[in-house]
């Protein structure tokens, strides 16, 4: 369990801000950083990581304490075994794939955990490549990789998948699962893709300004619940287009396009780029078997 | 979308479904979902619930619609009308509430509906959706 109690001042856009975060997240789970922009989500991992200093505050790690601001502990950043993943990949451009991750080794660590984890996450045709020769899921499933070689307690991914299409992120969010429970992580993700969010969590904490205002299942802070529909998916509206009384909405569901159908007073609310949420009763699909 | 507030009446459970009796005013209604009271602690006698209908599978009958199997019927007159080539949008005033039905423009024809027409709205059991 991680226990987290911390608080920092800190210059946002709109002044100063206090960052005032409690919390205690259990061993083994997935948890999202859930909010707008400049709310504290990269500092409450930076902090967690041990790059920045809070006002105040301990956190404490499977019973051992990183920082205690009252007793002066503070453990370097290299001491505190986390792994991070960013959206920029920071691989080393002249090593391979194979030596990008035996340099994350620590001195004296048994290397065999490198191939176990180019087999987890499907390295073995790209272990010797150097990262230019890669696309942009291929690099950030390395630096996947490279964050789980010292077998970290904590795996923070600060957006690692935002630059990235719909379908490659589709495949990361399942190695990144994979690894999850193959190596019985914590980990903390910040991600504003709600069907990522809710594909992916154990939990959400909620941030506003600092604080956590919501934190609870994908389902009780998304109140999908709501709608005791069996058939329901997140989507982005990719095209609305008006017919008599009705809108038809081209959505994007993963990587499936998908139309629906919405009511003039329902569409006239939408556009494109939103995010929405598809329900229908499970009476309804019919299905084919094709496989 | 079609919103109405009720209460559950009755909740009838066998394997993972329940059939749900809903009062809406004087109105009775079913609904069934792939819940039960332990799945959702909402789903208990008393509870005051929402529930939900797409236009789109609101069926309209003329004349004395007794014998047709669907559970939930709202008595009622068009208040509103209007067609397009292929499809209709109507307005009905019932006891309910106003409720929203979109048909094809060819059945209000047939079934000469105008403004101020009596008729039922119907929509089947496993087409409505509730929440809490």
């Amino acid at each position: 369990m991680i226990e987290i109690s911390i608080q920092k001042k800190l210059t946002a856009a709109l002044g100063e801000m206090l960052l005032d975060i409690n919390t205690t997240i259990n061993k083994g789970s997935l948890v999202t950083l859930y909010g707008k922009s400049g709310v504290g989500k990269t500092t409450i991992l930076r902090i967690l990581a041990g790059l920045l200093y809070p006002d105040s505050g301990k956190i404490i790690v499977n019973g051992d304490t990183w920082l205690n601001t009252t007793t002066k502990i503070n453990l370097k950043p290299q001491k505190r075994k986390v792994g991070f993943v960013f959206q920029d990949y920071a691989l080393f451009p002249n090593m391979n794939v194979k030596e990008n991750l035996l340099f994350a080794l620590n001195k004296g660590q048994n290397s065999s955990i490198v191939n176990h984890l180019i087999e987890i996450i499907e390295l073995g045709e790209l272990q010797h490549r150097k990262p230019d020769t890669l696309s942009g899921g291929q690099k950030q499933r390395v630096a996947l990789a490279r964050a789980l070689v010292q077998k970290p307690s904590i795996l923070m991914l600060d957006e690692p998948l935002s630059a990235l299409d719909a379908e490659i992120r589709f495949k990361l969010q399942q190695y990144i699962l994979a690894v999850h429970k193959e190596y019985n992580l914590t980990t903390l993700l910040i991600s504003h893709d709600i069907s990522e969010i809710l594909r992916m969590s154990d939990k959400v904490l909620e941030l506003e300004h600092g604080k956590i205002v919501r934190q609870g299942t994908p389902n009780e802070v998304f109140n999908h619940k709501e709608l005791n529909a069996k058939f329901q998916f997140t989507g982005t509206i990719i095209e609305i287009e008006k017919q008599d009384f009705l809108f038809i909405l081209t959505v994007r569901i993963g990587k499936d396009l998908v139309k629906v159908v919405a009511d003039e007073s329902e569409g006239a609310q939408l556009i494109i780029g939103d995010k929405i949420l598809v329900s229908s009763k499970a009476f309804n699909p019919i299905i084919h078997k094709i496989g | 979308m079609n919103i109405l507030k009720g209460t559950i009446e009755k909740l009838t459970v066998s394997g993972s479904l329940t059939l749900i009796g809903i009062k809406v005013n004087t109105t009775d209604m079913s609904a069934i979902v792939i819940d039960t009271p332990k799945t959702a602690p909402f789903l208990k006698a008393g509870n005051t619930i929402t529930v939900v209908f797409k236009e789109t599978e609101v069926i309209i009958g003329k004349g004395n619609t007794d014998e047709i199997s669907l559970r939930n019927k709202f008595k009622g007159t068009i208040e509103l009308l209007e067609s397009k080539e292929l499809l209709s949008k109507l307005t009905i005033n019932t006891n309910v509430g106003k409720i929203s039905s979109i048909i094809t423009t060819n059945a209000v024809k047939q079934l000469k509906l105008k403004l101020g027409t009596a008729v039922t709205a119907m929509v089947k059991t496993n087409e409505i959706l509730i929440s809490e």
